[in-house]
């Protein structure tokens, strides 16, 4: 009810035009970023920004609108990392359908690994998806061909959009990632006005009252599974192609896993915007607390995640719904202002106020 | 013989398993909150009992009723602090609650202890004593003895006592408790304080044979976290059995399969019960 | 005119400021500060080991930057004689011990701090990745102490590597294991290699089966444990099985302790071990395991006693103990040797430019009395950047101290062999 209202408020308050011009304004900011920020690090922060935004966006459909908790979504991305990769060094294969088959095997995986432990509930399915992650891990930890613990180099080969290689410039890759986060973005927000998202959120509401409703429940949480997954594992192999050199500790850990979720959680779950919020706040605070802090008291003393670490309890202590939830608590209280002055106004008898979106 | 010897380690590092796996089960069978911030505790308590060694030549062994109350208060600290503020906040939200405490005080012990290894130095208990051509470390001994009579103590108490008898009707039903006249929150804060004094034991009777450093907890709490959820989340006994078998499964893969598999099989082992039990193996479900 | 003002207030302080801030710097004339990079695991597992190069990094530019009587390149100036007494100052980037996280710091060294070049990561897959950043940047990489052989295996033009890597490195044991049975009558017959799982214990354990082939050593048992194991009573166990005249071992620290303690707890005896440094050197190994500690061999790229035979090392380590509190060793000396290798190379290239850089890089030539390493020297490869006069030595923990064994000519203490069974130990 009150999301209901908060969305009407933003739709009253910005006016069509203002609405437009806002949409413009972020186009021309996204495109036009890596020309004027044309530095390595600027462009790298925000590559990682998107990257784990569209992480977290694809987590967020099976976490946040179907409510099935996944700690270990490591899998998807090491299997696209990891498909790309070997399918280059055997095969010679494009990355790009190594992209495509990457999306195919995991749609496998998810048949694989959500058949069984979508019977469990809660916690069992959390800590049942750390166990296959860490299963994961020791396997190609383990496995000659895809060069086990010691990874494996992405060739290099000459840079060009066909071969997904960039060595001069990383803009190529931040309009990939981007696209990446859009792409995901928009399946979202066709899913939220989708029956499929409307049982999403039934089972996730009450998987019980869901199956008396007749949605079939473990098809639909296979659905968001093979979804989520899909797009996890195009995030692995983008992963590859921009670092060029992948291994089971940084495809496949369980902190990656739990990052992504993070950052999705941080954002606020089960919005449309939680995840890029989240990834917006969180992403630049890490490398910045890195960057900024990691000195304080000498090197080596983790300052930085001392911060890191108190903000989250923080963030889940006070504002439990994430970021958004700051945000529409913000727009709340500007709401109750605009309101006030609305009040005044008319009993000054003076024009109607109608709203910063207007002025 | 080495199959016989084989099994002897593993029931006793099961044992140490299952003490740290009983404070998450009791917290979880309470409220339904897993504490992700277990492994830190843990490492709070060895760091706890080496400094005192250090610093005041107070052997883990006298120190460990100090450390077990400091991480009980600690614990019906972090209940009012934190829990329960997010008692009624969604799942993730709890998650992350106790997993950022865990950075937090992974951190700070980092800040202030520095990354170094550190080691009790020469602890009371120490040495290995040799029975029919078997070897027993004794701190793996009396750690394992430690965690029995936690164990049994944890159990009397529960189930002999009028508090635990509360304790364990707020774990059944909140709402019926409640209706008889048992504060739920006092029960809550109990149950951490209860909680992390069982991972404080583990922790001071750990650090007379484990080195000690900020990241020591982690690997202990995610084998407790299996433990935890093979047993059945808020199963007492369940974190018993889950404990030894994972130390088991853990020390006899690595014999008899190879080392770089013996991971694979403690989360094979669980995937392999709740497939089959979803509820873990004692699980109310 | 008062709202205008205030309205502009902020521009009008900034303008103020900078104008204060803008001559000062251009008062500065030229360069008075070289600024190099550092990329180390700072935070993490690894965070105790990093500290080590830190130090090791902190006292080397103390001592080019100060005036100290020293038989050491630069040490006798201030600063970089050829850049008008220039001052070399160090900016460490933590890379958290995670590749993509190690090439991202690298890409802020350089882009955005602007060093001229940079030294790292110990970890050879950070290595890999944060040289990587500095080949496409097109800024020189010095690395003192990742020993991966794949890492010269890349065709890289601005990768320089200071130490021997594995491959040369597991060559020593067996060459030692000759000597020995040349000088002294030992025979070995069979061994068995243990390794942690990651990146470098894989590739470690690759080369020693190698060469235990080509020498012809019989390789009971070999292996790959997980690194950070909670328990290793059961890798113990299969030792004991297989009964190896020796034991290879490649452990970081947290593992070189707890094999110690088990191997203790269940009573395993062999004739020695031979560990691949990391762990087994790392100063907290000692410390934490105490005397249980004594009789392992390593492979080491250094060793403080090393100033029985060459003074410059006894005078270098007294005033690095005097400082840090502990005694130089293989990490710390390393990074410690690489800041002059590029001190020195910066000062005879007389800019930071750099292709002059790198050429000064190309023609390095350090003599070996010129640092405290036991290498011939320091002379890098102009093929793959590696350093062709380095070479390890092998000491063995006696009274808790380190010692040099092998090879003989810069041994300061005779082998123990067989160790004593723990049972003899009491």
């Amino acid at each position: 009810m009150t999301q209901e209202l908060a969305r009407r408020s933003i739709s009253e308050n910005l006016s069509r035009w203002g609405k437009v011009l806002l949409g413009v304004i972020l186009a021309a900011f996204l495109l036009g970023y890596p020309f004027v920020f044309t530095g390595p690090f600027p462009q790298h922060l925000m590559i990682r920004i998107f990257l784990f935004a569209a992480l977290a966006q694809a987590w967020n459909i099976l976490g946040g609108y179907c409510g099935q908790i996944s700690l270990g979504h490591a899998v998807f991305f090491g299997i696209g990392a990891y498909t790309s990769t070997i399918l280059l060094i055997y095969w010679h294969l494009s990355p790009w359908l190594g992209m495509v088959v990457g999306v195919l095997l995991s749609l496998v995986a998810t048949l694989l690994i959500g058949y069984p432990t979508f019977r469990l509930a809660g916690h069992y399915f959390a800590i049942a998806t750390i166990a296959v992650g860490e299963i994961a891990r020791v396997l190609v930890t383990n496995w000659p061909f895809a060069g086990g613990a010691v990874g494996l180099y992405v060739p290099l080969l000459p840079e060009g959009l066909r071969t997904f290689e960039f060595h001069t410039t990383k803009v190529p890759y931040y309009y990939i990632s981007l696209l990446l986060l859009l792409a995901v973005t928009t399946t979202t927000w066709f899913l939220e006005r989708s029956r499929a998202g409307y049982y999403f959120r039934a089972i996730k509401a009450d998987p019980d009252a869901a199956r008396s409703l007749g949605i079939p429940i473990h098809r639909y949480k296979l659905l968001a599974l093979a979804i989520s997954g899909a797009f996890t594992a195009m995030g692995g192999t983008f992963y590859a192609q921009y670092v060029l050199y992948i291994d089971p500790e940084s495809v496949l850990p369980l902190m990656l896993s739990v990052i992504i979720c993070l950052v999705a959680v941080l954002g606020g779950v089960g919005t449309l915007w939680g995840p890029i919020l989240g990834a917006l706040v969180l992403i630049p605070l890490s490398e910045g607390t890195r960057v900024y802090l990691a000195g304080m008291g000498g090197a080596g003393r983790a300052f930085d995640l001392i911060v890191y670490g108190a903000l989250i309890v923080l963030m889940s202590v006070f504002e439990p719904t994430g970021l958004i939830g700051l945000w529409r608590r913000i727009q709340r209280a500007l709401e109750v202002r605009v309101s006030y002055a609305r009040l005044a106004a008319a009993r000054r008898g003076e024009q109607t106020v109608r709203g910063p979106g207007s002025q | 013989m080495i199959l016989l010897q084989s099994v002897v380690n593993g029931v006793l590092l099961g044992l140490v398993y299952a003490l740290i796996a009983a404070g998450l089960s009791l917290i979880f069978g309470l409220m339904e909150i897993v504490n992700f911030a277990h492994g830190q505790f843990l490492m709070l308590a060895m760091y706890g009992a080496y400094w005192l060694a250090v610093l005041y030549g107070v052997d883990p062994l006298f120190s460990l009723p100090l450390w077990t109350i400091v991480l009980f208060l600690l614990g019906v600290a972090t209940y009012w602090l934190i829990i329960a503020r997010v008692l009624r906040a969604p799942m993730l939200a709890q998650i992350f609650s106790t997993f950022g405490l865990g950075v937090f005080l992974q951190s700070l012990a980092q800040f202030f202890w520095s990354p170094d290894f550190r080691l009790v130095p020469s602890p009371l208990v120490k040495g290995r004593i040799e029975i029919l051509g078997l070897f027993v470390g004794i701190p793996e001994l009396v750690a394992s003895l430690g965690a029995v009579i936690a164990f049994a103590l944890l159990y009397l108490f529960v189930t002999r006592t009028e508090t635990g008898r509360a304790l364990q009707a707020t774990s059944e039903d909140r709402e019926a408790a409640a209706l008889v006249g048992i504060d739920s929150h006092r029960m809550f804060a109990l149950g951490w304080g209860i909680g992390l004094a069982c991972v404080g034991i583990a922790g001071v009777l750990l650090s007379n044979f484990y080195y000690i450093f900020p990241e020591v907890g982690f690997p202990f709490a995610l084998i407790a976290y299996v433990a935890v959820a093979l047993g059945g989340f808020g199963s007492i006994p369940g974190a018993f059995v889950a404990g030894i078998i994972i130390g088991l499964v853990e020390v006899l893969s690595g014999l008899l399969i190879g080392p770089a598999y013996k991971y694979l099989f403690v989360f094979l082992v669980y995937l392999i019960v709740v497939f089959t039990r979803p509820q873990g193996l004692f699980g109310r479900y | 005119m008062r709202g205008t003002f205030r309205r502009y207030r902020w521009l009008v302080l900034a303008a103020l400021l900078s104008g204060l801030v803008i001559p000062a710097q251009l008062g500065a004339g030229p360069v008075t500060e070289i600024k190099i990079g550092a990329v180390y695991p700072l935070t993490g597992a690894l965070a105790s080991t990093a500290k080590l190069s830190k130090d090791g990094i902190d006292f080397a530019v103390d001592i080019i930057n100060n005036r100290y009587d020293l038989a050491l390149p630069l040490a006798k100036s201030e600063g970089l004689p050829n850049l008008g007494g220039a001052k070399i100052r160090v900016i460490f980037g933590d890379t958290q011990g995670s590749p993509e996280t190690g090439r991202a710091e690298t890409e802020r060294l350089i882009t955005g701090e602007k060093v001229v070049a940079v030294v790292g990561a110990y970890q050879s897959a950070v290595t890999a990745t944060a040289s990587m950043a500095a080949e496409r940047l097109g800024v020189p990489f010095l690395n003192p102490d990742s020993t991966s052989p794949t890492l010269i295996q890349r065709g890289f033009k601005w990768f320089f590597r200071a130490t021997p890597d594995d491959d040369i490195m597991s060559k020593n044991f067996f060459d030692f294991l000759k000597d020995l049975e040349k000088k002294k009558g030992i025979k070995v017959r069979t061994v068995a290699l243990v390794c942690e799982n990651t990146l470098w214990g894989t590739d470690v354990c690759k080369f020693e089966r190698k060469y235990a082939k080509e020498y012809g050593y019989e390789v009971v048992t070999e292996m790959l444990y997980p690194a950070r194991s909670t328990d290793l009573t059961s890798e113990v166990q299969r030792l004991k099985a297989a009964r190896p005249d020796v034991v290879f071992m490649a452990s970081y620290i947290s593992d070189a302790i707890l094999y110690t303690q088990t191997m203790k707890k269940l009573d395993f005896n062999t004739q020695a071990i031979l560990a691949m440094d990391a762990g087994h050197v790392d100063p907290a190994f000692l410390k934490t395991v105490g005397k249980d500690g004594n009789y392992i061999f390593s492979r080491e790229v250094f060793s403080a006693d090393l100033g029985q035979r060459k003074p410059i090392v006894r005078i270098v380590n007294d005033m690095f103990k005097k400082r840090y509190g502990y005694d130089l060793e293989g990490t710390s000396a390393r990074s410690f040797t690489a800041m002059f290798v590029l001190a020195d190379a910066i000062n005879r290239a007389g800019s930071t430019e750099p292709s002059a850089l790198r050429r000064a890089l190309l023609e390095t030539y350090l003599t070996s009395d010129k640092i405290i390493m036991p290498w011939g020297g320091v002379r890098f490869d102009p093929a793959n950047g590696q350093n062709v006069l380095g070479r390890g030595i092998i000491v063995q923990i006696q009274d808790l101290k380190y010692w040099t064994v092998w090879p003989w000519h810069l041994a300061s203490r005779d082998v123990i062999w067989p160790m004593p069974t723990w049972r003899e130990r009491k």
